[in-house]
């Protein structure tokens, strides 16, 4: 199980990264963490005439505060998330997120940006961004653009993301005030992929009535997916008086999540309505109790 | 034999740490892959992506011109060379077994069938060779569902057989049984199915063979169990002169079965080594591990209990089907033999019948893991709860009114085998007691009753057939026992110990029984040349045979030192003792000779021997065992069903075993939990899968789960030391752990969901069986 | 040797380390080949069985999923780093041999790894922090039992 040769490049500067994207295209492929790329590499799933090592990029990495967002460079560590105290305490979706992504020694590893990009429709940043209605900072030869995490992800294992464009940073929005966020999921072994999950993100006005709510699922369909008719019945509700059990089976509506080795389809749907319920009620739990 | 092997002897009985562990923990342990030879090339594999088919054309001309590539060899070049050998282990060469052969010819009968060798500088270069490879093969239809391989005559895995069938036993049933079955007050029946699963060595199989022209030896270092037996199987498959074959295996990173015997890529490297002339270097990858290294426990079984109103058993019988895959190594890996026989297990069963049958797929074959034979135990103890419910008796109940007691010993089974020195029964009310069986009872009515909480209890209750006598060369083991000349001593011996701690535990047994201190004495072994012939590593059985050989050789040793002493001291040796590196009369402990003293006059110094006797202290002896030495175990645990995931978490685990008398204990509960845990494993999360055209769909650790440090609890133990029979009293303990927990853990879950009237019937229960039988389920009011 | 062989250079187990390899070598194949040291071992190859796991810059990983090539001037420790002069065993080394936490040992140098880079960022895990971190390792052989209880005696000593 050994990798197939390939060209390797380690750029120092964004440009250089770009200009190296643009040149090869489809025939090279972006090295952040590599916890997924080199595992596909090693099995000789995909092959590529080149790797675009941004591990090397100057400034690609960090995390700052910029006006009402949170913004995590591409290249930062996912374990960064739980280290950082800024995250936790603006962010707290992501910081409560990140400890579900497999194992430490892979998240030391893994990145931001790699994992939104790999879009694994079973990973936790996709749906949390999905969730807090994250921005996705892109960028190519050709200038710069804004993607919308509603719109970012298109199906397995794919995003807009253009051979030419390298993802470099995430803005995910704080959410200020009175909210709540709950993240749960259900893997076979602690540290795999989800069978199902859900992401809840809530915010409520001075009275308790619930201003905006989010709830995106994953490992349930080809992309991250975001539960719009609980959302919308969420959506002015006094957060007391939301039955959990209920939103979250309306959550699941509409999903016919596949079968596959770990679970069947069936089986999948009523953990995704479960783990809906869970994380709805640790996020309302913390509406009530933000005061 | 010597009267030193009671429970409590300075070495023997104590939780020595190990001799193994400083080299392996620091880095330093010497696996197969760690071996670099100059001039070394590698090898890797084009293997089928077919499970059946006719081969149409294999293309290696670019392969061949690739930079880097040394050789890529098809079965044209190897095949012919061994026609006439058998690549079949030693001991089964008579036995029926799968055709089988180097490298695919003509067809394809799994998927990860082995088709072309390739040869490189590096496994990087042979892996991009491979890729350059064309094979054309015209798919046919596969056989890969086992329940209709029978019945299918059109479609055959092996057309030189003649028959899926690999394998059809039904010992006359007797017509009592046939009457009880029919007329007994209570006839339950029930099936079970039990998943395709791997051993999973965390070091997969390798091999390195170097094949010298000049002096025609042939050198091997392989991860194996069995050095001995690899190396009478590579003198065979290179033909090479067995005088010539060296075969080492010094740290080998687990085999639950999967080494024990020689496997077929192991031996076709070796073939391909012998004709190049080169030194090659295999080292499998975890996908093929996955899909083509064996495959264990793809069981079905229908058992039927006949019962009396007052629990007692009349009468069982089992109907059994099990997988051989394609190419299995040994024979045809069928165990429905053993299956059938140990069926009854501990209990007094009057009556007893079964019918087994085997068959060919086009799978991966199967082959030995931990407890090869255990599916009577799935079979039986998930009956047993069954069983219980049917006639409203609790189930620990049910198998205290049916389990053997003490008094009863000997027992013989209705199939003609004698239990004895086993304690099933004190067992059984040992773990009950650990586990506080009675309080979570009442525990587990009380979470249901007040808040829908589903959690149960399990029990596996087994005897295990252990360190079995009856079939050469397995019964026996050799043992040298060599004192220096400054009276340190070295133990050789033919194990291939991956994890078992031999050069701990055999230590402990010389050291107790030359009365010198266990610093003193090192254990040699996974290495053909400087050890006596040796049965292997595996089906239970060093403590009692190994470890009989050993005391057999240390006696031998033991009386000559006594005579050189007494000759010195001028007492008779019946007046002597070794104790603490020093041979004194016994009552007189001021009256002695030191042990390095004796050693020295042995070999150095032959003017003080007694007249006649020759210099040089040193002794080999084998021990055949018994035919079998039954050790036993209860296993019991508790678990909790979530609802809502079908997620099944095990709270509390208990094993209560007898194994004799325990070498050393720490050594003894790391066998126990390993095996349990990779029956957690079985129970709930591992699990082969194939696609209906016989594709392998888990191929990765990702889908094929093992489980991890969070999937397991705390393990509990308790000990009945009942001596046996054997010099040292031991019995064999090592598959036991994984016997016994699959059941219980299936058990446990099945006594949960029967709170809510639902039932299952196959493992492993994970998300998607659970969830299932829950809804398909009635929910009585609490 | 090819002419695309790319120069590294990098700190292991406080020696210089200079080779020519190719870009796809993995820094597990690197250690095992380039610097003879063969106790970080493979057991996947794909990033799950935790065997190949390192210290890069002092944070555990798989040696499996990164090139050698990009560890170009980092500081890499492995199982052979961890212990004393003269084969001391370290805390780490020494409570999994107090609690049996080893049979086969092949597994072992992961842990030893995983286990000092836990206890270096948090000298005092409670049971469930000793689980989830010992989770990216797989042992086929103990079932965990002693390597859990070497992690508690090796915080307590």
């Amino acid at each position: 199980m050994k990798p197939a040769t390939f060209r390797y490049h380690a750029p120092a500067t964004l440009t250089d990264a770009l200009t190296l994207l643009s040149e090869y295209g489809d025939d090279a492929k972006v090295l952040a963490g590599g916890q997924s790329l080199v595992p596909i590499l090693a099995m000789r799933l995909s092959r590529f005439d080149h790797l675009v090592d941004v591990n090397r990029v100057d400034g690609l990495a960090g995390i700052t505060r910029e006006n009402g967002h949170l913004v995590v460079r591409a290249g930062t560590r996912q374990r960064a998330l739980e280290r950082d105290e800024s995250v936790a305490a603006h962010v707290p979706l992501l910081a409560r997120a990140a400890p579900l992504i497999a194992h430490f020694q892979i998240r030391n590893r893994g990145t931001v940006g790699g994992s939104l990009a790999h879009a694994d429709p079973a990973s936790e940043l996709p749906a949390v961004a999905l969730a807090l209605g994250a921005e996705f900072d892109i960028a190519s030869e050709r200038g710069t653009r804004r993607a919308d995490a509603a719109t970012f992800f298109e199906s397995l294992w794919t995003t807009t993301l253009e051979p030419d464009e390298l993802l470099v940073g995430a803005r995910f929005p704080v959410w200020s005030g009175r909210s709540g966020f709950g993240i749960r999921e259900v893997a076979r072994r602690h540290g795999d992929f989800a069978i199902a999950g859900a992401a809840c993100a809530l915010a409520a006005d001075d009275d308790g009535r619930l201003a905006r709510a989010a709830i995106a699922l994953f490992g349930v369909a080809s992309t991250p997916w975001r539960a719009a008719d609980a959302e919308a019945a969420l959506t002015g509700a006094i957060a007391t008086d939301v039955d959990a059990m209920e939103v979250a089976a309306a959550a699941v509506r509409g999903l016919d999540p596949t079968d596959d080795v770990h679970a069947s389809g069936a089986a999948r749907l009523a953990i995704a309505q479960h783990v809906v319920s869970l994380a709805l009620s640790d996020a309302l739990a913390e509406v009530r109790d933000a005061r | 034999m010597s009267g030193l092997h009671s429970a409590a002897g300075r070495f023997v009985g104590q939780s020595v740490l190990r001799r193994e562990d400083a080299r392996l923990l620091t880095g330093h342990g010497s696996y197969v892959d760690d071996i670099v030879l100059p001039g070394m090339l590698h090898v890797a594999f084009v293997r089928s992506d077919i499970a059946r088919g006719r081969i149409t054309r294999v293309d290696v001309e670019a392969a061949r011109a690739l930079d880097g590539v040394h050789a890529v060899l098809t079965s044209d070049d190897l095949n012919p060379r061994v026609e006439s050998v058998q690549m079949q282990p030693t001991m089964l060469a008579s036995m029926p077994g799968a055709p089988l052969r180097p490298l695919a010819n003509g067809d394809v009968r799994f998927v990860g069938e082995p088709i072309v060798l390739v040869v490189a500088d590096s496994r990087y270069i042979a892996e991009d060779a491979c890729d350059l490879v064309e094979v054309d093969i015209e798919q046919l239809p596969a056989v890969v569902d086992f329940e209709r391989a029978a019945d299918d005559t059109h479609n055959l895995v092996h057309a030189e057989l003649g028959s899926n069938v690999a394998q059809d036993m039904a010992p006359p049933v007797h017509p009592d049984l046939e009457r009880v079955l029919q007329d007994a007050p209570n006839v339950v029946t029930a099936t079970f199915h039990q998943q395709r699963q791997t051993n999973v060595p965390m070091e997969p199989r390798g091999v390195i063979a170097a094949y010298e022209p000049s002096d025609g030896a042939l050198q091997v270092w392989m991860s194996t169990q069995n050095p001995h037996e690899v190396r009478l199987a590579c003198a065979r498959v290179a033909g090479v002169p067995e005088q010539l074959v060296r075969v080492i295996g010094r740290d080998v990173g687990g085999g639950f079965g999967q080494k024990f015997f020689t496997g077929r890529e192991e031996l076709t490297v070796v073939l391909a080594a012998r004709v190049l002339g080169r030194a090659l270097k295999w080292i499998e990858d975890r996908r093929e591990n996955l899909i083509a290294s064996n495959h264990a426990r793809l069981d079905r079984g229908t058992a039927t209990f006949a019962v009396e109103n007052d629990g007692a058993l009349l009468g069982v019988f089992l109907d059994h089907l099990e997988d051989c895959g394609a190419f299995p190594v040994g024979g045809t890996g069928a165990t429905g033999g053993f299956v059938g026989i140990l069926f009854p297990g501990p209990y007094r069963v009057p009556l007893a019948g079964f019918h087994t049958r085997a068959v060919w797929t086009n799978t991966c074959g199967r082959a030995a893991y931990r407890g090869p034979w255990m599916f009577e135990t799935v079979a039986r103890e998930q009956m047993m709860d069954v069983a219980a419910r049917a006639v409203g008796i609790d189930p620990l109940d049910f198998r205290r009114r049916n389990v053997v007691q003490a008094g009863e010993l000997p027992y013989t089974s209705a199939f003609g085998m004698t239990l004895d020195t086993v304690t099933p029964a004190e067992t059984l009310e040992q773990a009950a007691a650990i586990i506080g069986y009675d309080e979570f009872r009442v525990e587990q009515r009380r979470a249901f009753e007040t808040d829908g909480r589903l959690s149960g209890i399990g029990i596996g209750l087994y005897v295990e057939p252990t360190s079995m006598g009856m079939m050469d060369p397995l019964s026996t083991d050799a043992a040298l026992v060599r004192v220096q000349p400054t009276g340190k001593v070295s133990v050789h011996l033919g194990t291939g110990s991956h994890g078992q701690s031999i050069e701990t535990t055999m230590a402990q047994v010389v050291a107790e029984e030359l009365g010198i201190d266990f610093d003193d004495v090192v254990v040699v072994q996974g290495d053909t040349e400087p050890t006596p012939f040796g049965r292997g590593t595996g089906g239970s059985g060093t403590a009692v045979i190994a470890g009989g050989a050993c005391r057999a050789a240390s006696a031998e040793v033991r009386a000559k030192a006594l005579d050189i002493a007494a000759h010195l001291m001028e007492a008779s040796p019946a007046d002597l003792e070794l104790a603490d590196g020093r041979i004194a009369v016994r009552g007189t402990p001021s009256r002695f000779i030191a042990w390095a003293e004796v050693a020295r006059a042995a070999h150095l110094d032959s003017a003080k021997l007694p007249p006649g006797m020759q210099s040089g202290l040193e002794a080999t002896a084998t021990f055949k065992a018994p035919p079998i030495t039954w050790s036993n175990a209860c296993h019991i645990c508790t678990v909790e069903v979530e609802r809502a995931t079908g997620i099944v978490r095990v709270l509390r685990y208990v094993v209560s075993e007898d194994c004799g008398v325990m070498i050393n204990p720490m050594v003894v509960e790391g066998q126990i939990a390993g095996g349990v845990v990779q029956g957690i494993g079985g129970a709930l999360y591992e699990h082969l899968v194939y696609d209906s055209d016989g594709n392998p769909l888990t191929a990765t650790f990702l889908d094929y789960l093992v489980p991890t440090a969070t999937e397991v609890p705390v393990i509990e133990y308790g000990h009945v030391e009942t001596p046996s029979a054997t010099p040292g009293g031991h019995k064999g303990m090592g598959e036991g752990g994984a016997i016994g927990s699959p059941p219980c853990v299936f058990n446990a879950v099945a006594d949960a969901l029967a709170l809510v009237g639902a039932t299952v019937t196959r493992t492993p229960l994970g998300p998607t069986a659970v969830l299932g039988a829950l809804a398909s389920s009635y929910t009585p009011a609490p | 040797m090819h002419d695309d062989d790319i120069a590294v250079t990098m700190n292991v187990n406080g020696e210089r380390r200079r080779a020519r390899v190719e870009a796809r070598l993995t820094l597990a194949d690197f250690l095992r080949e380039e610097c003879a040291l063969t106790g970080t071992h493979l057991g996947c190859e794909h990033g799950v069985c935790g065997a190949c796991t390192v210290l890069l810059d002092g944070d555990a990983v798989r040696s499996c999923l990164v090139f050698a090539v990009q560890a170009e001037g980092a500081r890499v420790t492995t199982v052979e780093g961890l212990g004393g002069p003269d084969g001391a065993l370290s805390p780490v080394q020494d409570a999994l041999r107090a609690e049996h936490g080893l049979q086969c040992g092949f597994c072992t140098p992961g842990f030893v790894v995983s286990i000092t880079a836990l206890l270096a960022e948090n000298p005092n895990p409670n049971d469930q922090e000793v689980r989830e971190a010992l989770s990216g390792n797989i042992c086929r052989c103990t079932g965990y039992q002693g390597i859990v209880k070497a992690v508690q005696r090796a915080v307590s000593s």
